[in-house]
């Protein structure tokens, strides 16, 4: 059923193009270190060069003869190594240029390599919190979905409480109170406030699929509650959940950019949030220099673009009406 | 079409005494109120025969079918199985054991199979759940055996694969071969054809016919068409609101009707023998909403012959001799 | 010719798939007399749909008529102007939907679109148009004060009442239903029947009925088209066509409905299924399935309606029941 599904995605134009764009990224960010001239938080390139030969230096200290058939002789021997060193200290808000293609920051940091890394993190958090949703809301649609009465009631409360408190000041609230290190908090504040819509909608077709009759067989024939969701429901609900997916890891590219733009988030990581945080603490919007802030921009739109053509994809397959004719 | 020669040996294959289903509603404006689905549902299905269920939409032939299933518990009554009254599952043995005996074909031929696994995969739950192979050459053979008994070979053929594959009739042959997987003794038959294409149905009903005359199991065939009921069954009885308004041995209920809505039922089934010297409808209107049923009869609002004492009391289910009962004060007199 | 109220001259018609095109209505013809009730049966997929839409002038986008003449009342429908099917459709033919449930505006109250049909094609003020609403409403046994009730408060055989006499509103000389029975109940099913027979005695309108379910139409149509996998295969009086089929398809398909009140006999119904249209087979289609086939049966071109005696037609070059005067193969049928 994966296997079809899978091929499915891959034989639909759309959810090619898709699957080939965020595959670029994905490449982008393993071979980070092999793509980017340099590490993301250096501001300056040293050198170190030897200047000619090591010169040897011996200088006699003391001199002994014992006898006729031994001499000792202490001496000091010196070799000198002449280094030269330089420090190129990148410059501080460049415009692109062939050592820095897309100019430095305020810092002096190469902003090309900053991107390049910076694409690790953001589709790092993005799909991990994509995951922690998936698997959230689907645990929960499952539970509330199929067992109903009192669990249902509590969860699909809960939902709605979340539904109605607006998304990003909620965020912003958490995020505020929340020591940020490393990239594990934001993922935890991204998927707690992210969990509530996907588990609406795998929710509704959890019950579509709960009365359908195969399921209503399943039962009649004596399947342990456990088969019947996990064998019964959860393979119809793989197109849905996919779509879910990468729908929060869209919103999540798009939460994390948003806290880090704002300062909220960690801002000593490199992420394209945090270029973007920078560029607009440095007043690059101001000043015009749109290498700083276009290409991390740019990148969330096409990471962003890629996943809407998967979901357009997988919303034709799921969906035979809207399959070409 | 039913054979019923060692029905006095055996107790019947299902008895109902006065069962009662309804569900509550749950939401704030109807608090306190229910579907009354099934009222006062009293038959008797002998081993090896087969009673027809009839009625219209809404009048609770399929809650009847799923309460014997169990897939919901009744709310009063007793439900007898092969002498054996019903009690609540104390562990999952009882509860396989009770699903073994009680079977149910339903109506959708698309939405009975889950679309994500094969034919294999959904016809060997049955041997796997029951514990019913032995070994993997035994699951083998029995596979085959049942799809072949369907009229579905080669078997190899359709096990690998999906239901999309099939046509209609062949996944109600699926689905009937895994009914029979277990062996039951008791089919519950939920209009089992009644999304076929017409030219396919008499197929599949054969084939029901001709399976149960080999397995011996006894038949409860729900369905909304008194010409497939009298094709189907030997005895009949026609649901109407939740209610029994008439049991007995189809030729008779059919040829002789007494309760007005049987009747009404009868002259509005489609019958080109009858041709144009059909007698009009006597009564219009439609089944009665069954959260709030009228009082006494439930068909009074709409019978052509009702009294006011229709209206007061329900009619008890009146025996007439013959196995024949009757729901109804025109049948006392 | 005034006598003919639609003529449908060997007619093609399909859709567009993504696996190619579907000709579901191939090389059919039959005409309607004013007041005939004609009933066509046939299975799901057998292209009676099609070929009601196709007469409305009312095909989806993927679909189109791709020859062949449709002559309402003598002019022909086919090459017609959008905008003169337009007026002609409701005020002269009319139809009724297979679900109610879906063809009913559900934000609209009856009142308000039973005026708004009347509206669309007659010039009338509003009361005047409000007091059609509520004859029609009343021919269907409907109550006025239905007027203001929206889709939802009424049950689905209200709901079917509620079409026809939409339907019927601008006095229409052809009705056309497309299993507009087919998902209620038979007592509801009977009773709307009876009242579209009482209406048609009265308004005097012709039917083309179109179901699966062949038992309710000998009972109930003059004239009785019988079509299998897009081709018109028997046609004739529906007794004639009851007593003795002609066609092995048509006895195939009696032989699908047990019978209620006559003698109970074994019923073989048909084996195999009906061929898939994008590639059917050659020769006759009902061939495969045919207990009578002989080989010649499935070599050449597909059969056409022949007459085959007593004003009837049968696609078949064997006819059965005796008479074999025969049709020549590959012919399409004219009446």
């Amino acid at each position: 059923m994966i296997k079809d599904f899978l091929k499915t995605l891959v034989s639909n134009r759309k959810s090619l193009v898709g699957l080939c764009l965020l595959g670029f990224f994905v490449l982008v960010a393993a071979f980070a270190p092999l793509i980017a001239p340099y590490e993301p938080k250096i501001d300056r390139l040293e050198t170190v060069a030897e200047l000619g030969e090591p010169s040897l230096e011996e200088e006699i200290v003391s001199e002994d003869y014992p006898s006729d058939s031994r001499d000792v002789i202490v001496y000091r021997s010196t070799t000198t190594r002449e280094y030269e060193k330089t420090v190129d200290y990148f410059p501080l808000r460049a415009k692109p240029s062939a050592e820095h293609p897309l100019g430095t920051n305020h810092a002096g940091n190469d902003l090309f390599s900053q991107l390049v890394w910076g694409t690790r993190v953001s589709l790092t958090i993005g799909l991990m919190t994509g995951l922690f949703v998936t698997a959230l809301s689907l645990t929960l649609a499952l539970l509330s979905g199929y067992l109903g009465g009192v669990v249902d009631d509590v969860i699909t409360f809960l939902t709605n409480v979340m539904l109605v408190i607006p998304g990003l000041p909620l965020m912003i609230v958490v995020a505020a109170y929340v020591t940020m290190k490393g990239t594990l908090p934001i993922v935890l504040i991204l998927g707690l406030t992210g969990w509530p819509y996907p588990t609406r909608l795998l929710r509704s077709q959890v019950l579509t699929l709960k009365g359908r009759d195969f399921v209503r067989v399943s039962r009649s024939l004596g399947e342990r509650t456990s088969f019947v969701v996990f064998r019964e429901i959860l393979p119809n609900m793989i197109s849905i959940a996919m779509a879910e997916f990468f729908a929060s890891s869209m919103a999540a590219i798009l939460g994390e950019a948003t806290l880090e733009f704002i300062g909220l988030g960690n801002v000593t990581v490199v992420s394209w949030g945090t270029i973007l945080f920078w560029a607009q603490a440095n007043g690059a919007l101001l000043s015009g220099a749109w290498w700083w802030f276009l290409p991390p921009g740019i990148c969330i739109a096409l990471v962003g673009t890629s996943f809407v053509l998967i979901n357009f994809a997988i919303d034709e397959i799921s969906n035979p009406r809207l399959r070409k004719r | 079409m039913s054979d019923e020669r060692d029905a006095a040996a055996r107790p019947p294959a299902l008895e109902l005494r006065s069962v009662v289903k309804r569900f509550p509603l749950r939401s704030l404006a109807a608090y306190g109120k229910a579907v009354h689905a099934m009222d006062d549902v009293s038959f008797v299905l002998e081993a090896g025969g087969s009673l027809a269920l009839v009625g219209e939409s809404g009048s609770g032939k399929t809650t009847t079918a799923s309460v014997i299933a169990r897939l919901y518990e009744r709310d009063s009554g007793d439900l007898v199985v092969d002498g054996e009254p019903a009690r609540p599952f104390r562990n999952r043995a009882e509860s396989l054991a009770y699903k073994k005996k009680v079977q149910l074909i339903f109506q959708d031929p698309f939405g009975s199979l889950n679309p994500t696994h094969t034919i294999r995969s959904i016809l060997e739950r049955p041997f796997l759940i029951h514990g019913l192979a032995d070994g993997r050459a035994d699951l083998e053979a029995r596979l085959s055996e049942a799809l072949e008994q369907v009229g579905l070979s080669p078997a190899a053929e359709y096990l690998r694969r999906f239901p999309h594959e099939l046509s209609g009739g062949q996944r109600q042959r699926v689905n009937i071969a895994r009914t029979f997987a277990v062996e039951p003794s008791i089919v519950l038959a939920d209009e089992p054809t009644s999304m076929l294409d017409v030219s396919i149905r008499m197929g599949v009903m054969n084939m029901m016919l001709d399976l149960k005359e080999r397995k011996g199991v006894s038949y409860l065939y729900i369905t909304h068409d008194l010409a497939g009921a009298r094709y189907m069954c030997g005895s009949i009885a026609v649901m109407y609101a939740g209610m029994i308004m008439e049991i007995g041995p189809t030729e008779d209920v059919i040829r002789d009707a007494v309760h007005p809505y049987v009747k009404l039922l009868k002259s509005a089934s489609p019958s080109p023998e009858s041709g144009l010297a059909r007698a009009p409808l006597d009564a219009s209107g439609e089944i009665p909403s069954l959260i709030d049923p009228p009082s006494g009869c439930r068909f009074h609002p709409r019978c052509p012959y009702a009294e006011p004492r229709c209206r007061e009391a329900v009619p008890e289910l009146a025996d007439l001799g013959g196995g024949r009962g009757v729901r109804c004060v025109l049948a006392l007199r | 010719m005034s006598d003919t109220m639609l003529e449908v001259r060997n007619l093609r018609a399909g859709y567009a798939t993504a696996k190619g095109f579907v000709r579901a209505v191939d090389d059919v013809s039959f005409s309607l007399r004013r007041g005939e009730f004609l009933g066509i049966a046939g299975e799901s997929g057998c292209g009676k749909s099609t070929l009601a839409y196709a007469i409305m002038r009312l095909l989806r986008d993927n679909a189109r008529v791709e020859s062949g003449g449709l002559l309402f009342k003598g002019r022909d429908l086919v090459p017609m102007p959008a905008a003169e099917v337009d007026a002609l459709r409701w005020t002269d033919m009319a139809m009724v939907f297979q679900s109610a449930m879906n063809a009913l505006n559900p934000v609209l109250s009856i009142g308000e679109q039973l005026t708004d049909a009347v509206h669309a094609h007659r010039s009338v003020s509003r009361d005047e148009a409000e007091a059609m609403a509520v004859e029609m409403l009343a021919l269907v046994d409907i109550n006025a004060d239905r007027l203001r009730s929206y889709p939802h408060q009424l049950s689905g055989g209200m709901k079917q009442r509620v079409m026809i006499a939409m339907a019927l509103i601008l006095k229409p000389e052809l009705l056309i239903m497309d299993e507009p029975t087919t998902a209620l109940d038979v007592v509801v099913q009977r009773s709307i029947i009876e009242k579209i027979e009482e209406l048609r005695r009265r308004l005097g309108f012709s039917v083309i009925f179109i179901t699966h379910d062949l038992s309710l139409l000998v009972e109930i149509s003059d004239s009785l088209g019988i079509m299998y996998a897009g081709r018109l295969v028997e046609y004739g009086p529906a007794a004639a066509l009851f007593n003795e089929p002609r066609h092995p398809y048509t006895e195939g398909l009696m032989n699908s409905f047990p019978s209620l009140t006559g003698p109970l006999r074994r019923m073989d119904g048909i084996e195999g299924r009906t061929p898939d249209l994008l590639s059917p087979p050659p020769g006759c289609r009902y061939a495969p399935r045919c207990r009578y086939a002989r080989p010649a049966c499935s070599e050449g071109g597909c059969p056409g309606l022949a007459p085959s005696g007593e004003g009837r037609l049968s696609a078949c070059p064997y006819p059965m029941g005796g008479r074999a005067d025969g049709g020549v193969a590959g012919e399409g049928g004219r009446l």
